[in-house]
């Protein structure tokens, strides 16, 4: 268990150092350069200032200069945005969109997994015809438009009520909360339910549940000793990659309910040419998502007896 | 069956005829078949795949799954108590309790996320009333009894790090938890080599022997049925075409099918050693059911009445008796390998 976690981190290491080099070249080849600005200013300024970051500096020195303050935890500074470190704008704005994400996923996991066992449960009854429906819809209709519409509803449930019972946007309490986690987690919500039902229907199929009816066991036990626990693995397999789709589809669902979150921060930082902020929040981001897919993966080897966490 | 026999039998299945709804159509499986099971006493249903031995079983075990299945006549008489389409007899379960159920692929038929000790355990959870703690204790005596060794410690593990063949143990073990009359096991060793075959075998017995339990064995494979049983019900598209006491099958078959499954059936024996002969043709398609016997395309002995008529019973014994026209008196020349009932 811990030889393997160990392991795991290493190698989690290894992929954050190669997403942190991908994005240092990646940005250093982006047309334009942090010092061109509308005002204008004399080459030797220019030079002094260039000499002062070490932008005058081999590509090679400025790439070690980089890592090495990676290494220290130093993200940089700013490039747009006055007096603020990356690191102070992270650690400022992540807690929000990580308090949205998990949200979403918690809400997306229970309800794929009720929406999937009702469906297999009813399977080709009505019940699982709407549910079914319900799902495609929630894959193919892209987030901003669900995210829209949510609020146009939202709209009109106050103007009924004749009361604010749910803020249409902003950021501020559990209510303000809600509506966006839905909608974040709604794609992943019906993909979770088309595999869950999958799983479910596979597994009432197979020789053990019949061992267990004949066993006499009441359908109840059936359901949650035998059926659920083994239909869920697959489940939690697609949780790990979820996170990312999750996270990144936070953007927009950020965005469109004015949500301050580190996705929206991290959109506008592209759009101004931002360059430490982008560093430092795909980093970040990539750090994140190797951290959630370790995690995965030991809740699955607990889950499932069969995986070995030593191998 | 016999009228010879007027006390109550364990189980007696009569007339049962089970179908399956398909896109194809009408599925029936089962046409008609009856038997009955001693106490103590093991029955082997016999017959190739296909032929309804499991359907007929599962049935009485509530296992058809309904719809597509339906049983359409018929009744299974527990102690004289009807058990189809019933839960529970006499204020107890059925399934688990009256009757034990093992199956054909150990592998597959336990729960892989849940340890082999809980899931013996459950069944006494639930039709005795033990605490969980006092079910997981008997689960560790009853592997012991299935002669798993460090009971204790394999009570604990998963069913991967079992063999198959201690997994099929530990099927036993989990059927007998509650201790039912009726073992009923669906082609117990067709998934074990053969020496775990023997050892399963064994353990069948000797537990038969300490409980009194019946069993009915479900099989195609005769050198199981030599060892294991008293009486043999052989099943052809459906139906039962003959039924006797083992050696009554074995010594004195009276049905072609019979005859044809013995020709097939290789022999250590040096003297009885003979060419094996595979039975030509494949089985009848069930859904357009034979009208006649559903031997009759690849019985070398079919007469013109075989495609027409079924056959009625023919008894050649007590409790011998075949299906099959040929046993009628106007049949003047009767094949050599079957056993005809000399007329005095």
């Amino acid at each position: 268990m811990w030889t393997y976690s160990i392991k795991r981190v290493i190698q989690g290491i290894i992929t954050v150092w190669f997403i942190a080099t991908a994005t240092f070249f990646a940005m250093h080849s982006v047309p334009g350069d942090p010092l061109l600005n509308d005002r204008a200013m004399s080459p030797e300024i220019r030079a002094n200032l260039e000499a002062k970051y070490g932008l005058d500096q081999p590509l090679l020195t400025q790439y070690v200069v980089y890592m090495t303050n990676l290494v220290r935890g130093d993200l940089g500074i700013s490039f747009v945005h006055e007096n603020q470190s990356v690191n102070d704008i992270i650690s400022e704005r992540f807690p929000v969109s990580a308090i949205l994400g998990i949200l979403a996923l918690f809400i997306a996991a229970i309800g794929g997994v009720i929406w999937g066992a009702l469906t297999a449960l009813y399977r080709n009854q009505l019940p699982d015809y709407i549910i079914m429906f319900l799902v495609i819809l929630g894959i193919s209709v892209p987030s901003f438009v669900v995210a829209a519409l949510s609020q146009l509803f939202l709209v009109n449930v106050n103007e009924l009520a004749g009361r604010t019972l749910l803020p249409v946007a902003g950021w501020g309490s559990v209510l303000h909360l809600l509506v966006p986690a839905l909608v974040l987690g709604l794609s992943t919500m019906a993909y979770l339910t088309r595999l869950m039902r999958s799983s479910m229907l596979e597994i009432t199929n197979s020789d053990f549940i019949r061992t267990a009816k004949a066993k006499g066991l009441p359908p109840a036990r059936i359901f949650t000793r035998h059926q659920l626990r083994n239909a869920i693995l697959p489940v939690v397999t697609v949780l790990g990659p979820q996170v990312a789709i999750i996270t990144t589809g936070g953007f927009v669902v950020e965005i469109v309910f004015a949500i301050p979150g580190l996705g929206r921060f991290f959109v506008e930082a592209v759009q101004q040419l931002d360059y430490t902020v982008i560093m430092g929040t795909t980093v970040f981001y990539g750090a994140f998502l190797v951290v959630m897919v370790i995690l995965v993966d030991l809740i699955y080897g607990y889950i499932d007896p069969r995986i070995k966490l030593e191998q | 069956m016999s009228a010879s026999s007027k006390q109550q039998k364990l189980l007696e299945v009569e007339n049962l005829a089970v179908e399956f709804d398909t896109y194809g159509g009408v599925v029936k499986a089962v046409r008609g078949v009856d038997f009955t099971v001693d106490q103590g006493e093991t029955l082997a249903i016999v017959g190739e795949s296909g032929c309804g031995k499991s359907v007929t079983v599962q049935s009485i075990m509530g296992l058809i799954p309904m719809p597509p299945g339906r049983i359409t006549e018929g009744s299974a008489r527990l102690r004289g108590h009807e058990v189809l389409g019933r839960n529970a007899i006499d204020g107890k379960d059925i399934r688990g309790s009256e009757i034990g159920m093992i199956f054909q692929d150990p592998m597959t038929s336990l729960n892989p996320t849940m340890t082999i000790g809980d899931q013996i355990a459950e069944p006494l959870q639930v039709h005795r009333g033990y605490s969980y703690q006092g079910a997981f204790k008997e689960a560790v005596n009853l592997l012991e009894m299935s002669k798993i060794p460090e009971a204790a410690k394999r009570a604990k593990q998963y069913p991967f790090e079992f063999s198959g063949g201690m997994l099929q143990r530990a099927m036993i073990a989990m059927a007998l938890s509650c201790k039912p009359s009726i073992l009923i096991a669906d082609e117990p060793t067709t998934a074990l080599d053969v020496t775990i075959q023997a050892q399963i075998l064994d353990l069948m017995q000797d537990l038969q022997k300490e409980t009194g339990m019946a069993i009915i064995l479900i099989t195609h494979d005769l050198g199981v049925v030599a060892r294991m049983a008293d009486e043999v019900a052989v099943m052809y598209a459906g139906k039962v075409v003959e039924h006797g006491t083992v050696d009554d099958v074995f010594y004195r078959p009276a049905h072609p099918y019979t005859v044809g499954l013995k020709d097939a059936m290789p022999n250590n024996d040096r003297e009885l050693q003979h060419e094996l002969k595979p039975i030509e043709g494949s089985p009848p398609d069930l859904f357009s059911p034979p009208v006649g016997c559903g031997y009759c395309p690849r019985c070398p002995h079919a007469m013109n009445i075989c495609g027409n008529r079924h056959p009625i019973d023919y008894f050649l014994g007590d409790h011998h008796f075949s299906r099959c026209w040929l046993h009628a008196e106007q049949v003047t020349e009767k094949p050599e390998s079957l056993y005809v009932r000399e007329h005095n």
